[in-house]
């Protein structure tokens, strides 16, 4: 997480890391099932703009 | 006068075209009302009420001259407090914009000004409009008035648009829903809120959370009074490069009551599944008295909605955090507590997940789509369960317990996710006396015929005419 944070340019304390633990890894797992979808080349939305 | 704050947005508009009313009267009950309640359910953030009543003495100069404005002329309307205004702060509910003063107005703001509607105030809202709950640390929080014990949460995010509406402080008021925040206090309100297509309604002047998943929209107790103050702000805006150029339609011409042969799916798996009985009893009603009025319904499922979740959390993390990277850096202390730990988890997605996330958002783009070409519209509960308690962080629904936050959004961020145009109107109460919304999502850019169902459904029912027990 420390890794992550400093990558995005942010440099909160790990007591503040620790407050959004539980809640990052659930959504963290949750991200990892999406990898396993088989979207094959679906052009992802880019400009979002229906007409 | 009592009975004049109660009007619908159509009436007041005709009885002040007529003469039968004046602006001024109009305003002027309205601040009453909100000097009255304001205090008890916390709904607005800044009262505009020298302007508000300066504007209604010029309207109603106006109308002696024989220039009436537009179809709005004289009408009160409050604001969300993240739509900028001309003048008057606009702090997004936060301590970080408690002092920021706009230069000019949003873009659907200055529309509705000129179709001579009266800012009457800037209303509280869940801080940078990141919850459901309508939660605020600096405002207070916004109360339901549903609740006479004054513990229950209005909903969020546009939380004072909902809980003003539904005790008639202002007459319609403007929100925005990014996963659900204008159909979520709709609907724990009860009152109607609709989310147009993505695209119509410029988002131009509303500080955003996040751009590509934000919309505008009004909120008022009837699909009428929505379809009339729509029409009045929609269309395209050279200052939002994503707002569409096709012509927006006159919705009041449709509304007839006729939705004979019209097709509603029922959506079930995954919105009906998760939902309180009493919500589920609810819809299953509304679905057969639409079927009373000619519908043709069937039930629908939609494959895809159980990735929406976690492909909406990448991609509003993603750009919540964009937008707020230097005051994460600088001010982060001066957030509150959940929105500074939900605008953190941003931090942690990659690129590689926000485009997977938008790859998947085609795809459940792509279904909804496919169910819609079949069909008029969907019809599906708005939240699965009706207002939480203030600070209560769990539920359980069918016996499965469950996060409230989570909870609350399940079923609106799919078509934020899509970018359809979805409606949430009152369909019953809980026995607890709460109300319960259900939500008509149509095709894109055909907002026409949600309102023509919404319209119909309610000249046979009554859930939007109640009125709450704190109002």
């Amino acid at each position: 997480m420390r890794s992550a944070m400093r990558l995005a340019g942010f440099a909160w304390s790990d007591a503040e890391l620790e407050t959004i633990r539980p809640g990052l890894e659930r959504a963290l797992a949750s991200l990892e099932e999406l990898e396993k979808l088989p979207l094959g080349d679906t052009e992802p939305t880019t400009q979002y703009r229906i007409v | 006068m009592g009975d004049l704050v109660w009007s619908s947005v159509v009436d007041l508009a005709r009885m002040i075209a007529t003469k039968e009313v004046s602006p001024v009267e109009v305003t002027r009950a309205f601040l009453d009302r909100v000097a009255t309640l304001d205090g008890t359910l916390k709904t607005f953030i800044t009262v505009c009420g020298d302007s508000a009543l300066e504007a209604a003495r010029a309207a109603e100069a106006d109308l002696v001259a024989g220039r009436a404005h537009g179809p709005l002329h004289g009408v009160p309307l409050g604001l969300k407090d993240l739509f900028n205004t001309a003048g008057v702060r606009t702090t997004a509910g936060s301590k970080i914009l408690a002092d920021s003063v706009p230069a000019e107005d949003a873009t659907v703001v200055r529309r509705l000004r000129a179709a001579g509607a009266i800012v009457l105030g800037k209303l509280n809202m869940h801080e940078f409009a990141y919850g459901p709950e309508g939660l605020n640390a600096h405002y207070g929080h916004a109360r339901n008035p549903w609740d006479a014990r004054e513990t229950r949460v209005a909903g969020g995010s546009s939380s004072g648009s909902g809980a003003a509406v539904a005790a008639a402080m202002v007459p319609v008021a403007l929100g925005t829903d990014t996963g659900g925040s204008i159909r979520i206090p709709a609907a724990l309100c009860g009152i109607t809120g609709i989310k147009p297509t993505y695209g119509r309604a410029s988002r131009a002047g509303a500080l955003p959370l996040a751009w590509s998943m934000d919309h505008v929209g009004p909120m008022a107790r009837s699909a009428a009074d929505c379809a009339l103050v729509l029409r009045a702000m929609a269309g395209y805006d050279p200052a939002d490069p994503t707002t569409s150029v096709l012509p927006v339609p006159d919705y009041g011409a449709a509304l007839t009551g006729d939705i004979k042969g019209l097709r509603v799916g029922l959506l079930k798996p995954f919105f009906m599944d998760g939902s309180a009985p009493d919500v589920v009893a609810a819809v299953e009603g509304a679905a057969r008295a639409l079927q009373g009025l000619g519908a043709i319904v069937d039930e629908v499922r939609l494959e895809s909605m159980g990735h929406v979740a976690a492909a909406s959390f990448a991609i509003v993390a993603s750009e919540a955090l964009a937008y707020h990277a230097e005051w994460m850096r600088t001010r982060s202390a001066d957030y509150q507590p959940d929105v500074r730990e939900r605008l953190k988890m941003g931090a942690f997605v990659t690129g590689v997940q926000y485009v997977r996330a938008q790859q998947i958002r085609a795809s459940v783009r792509a279904e909804v789509d496919g169910a819609l070409a079949r069909r008029d519209v969907l019809l599906a509960p708005t939240t699965p369960l009706a207002a939480p308690v203030l600070g209560q962080t769990e539920t359980s629904i069918g016996g499965t317990k469950t996060d409230v936050r989570s909870a609350l959004i399940r079923l609106t961020r799919p078509f934020n996710f899509s970018g359809h145009p979805a409606c949430s109107l009152p369909c019953g109460f809980t026995a607890d006396g709460l109300p319960i919304g259900m939500q008509l999502v149509g095709r894109p850019f055909d907002e026409t015929t949600v309102f023509r169902v919404a319209d119909a459904y309610q000249r046979t029912t009554d859930w939007h005419r109640l009125r709450p027990p704190l109002a």
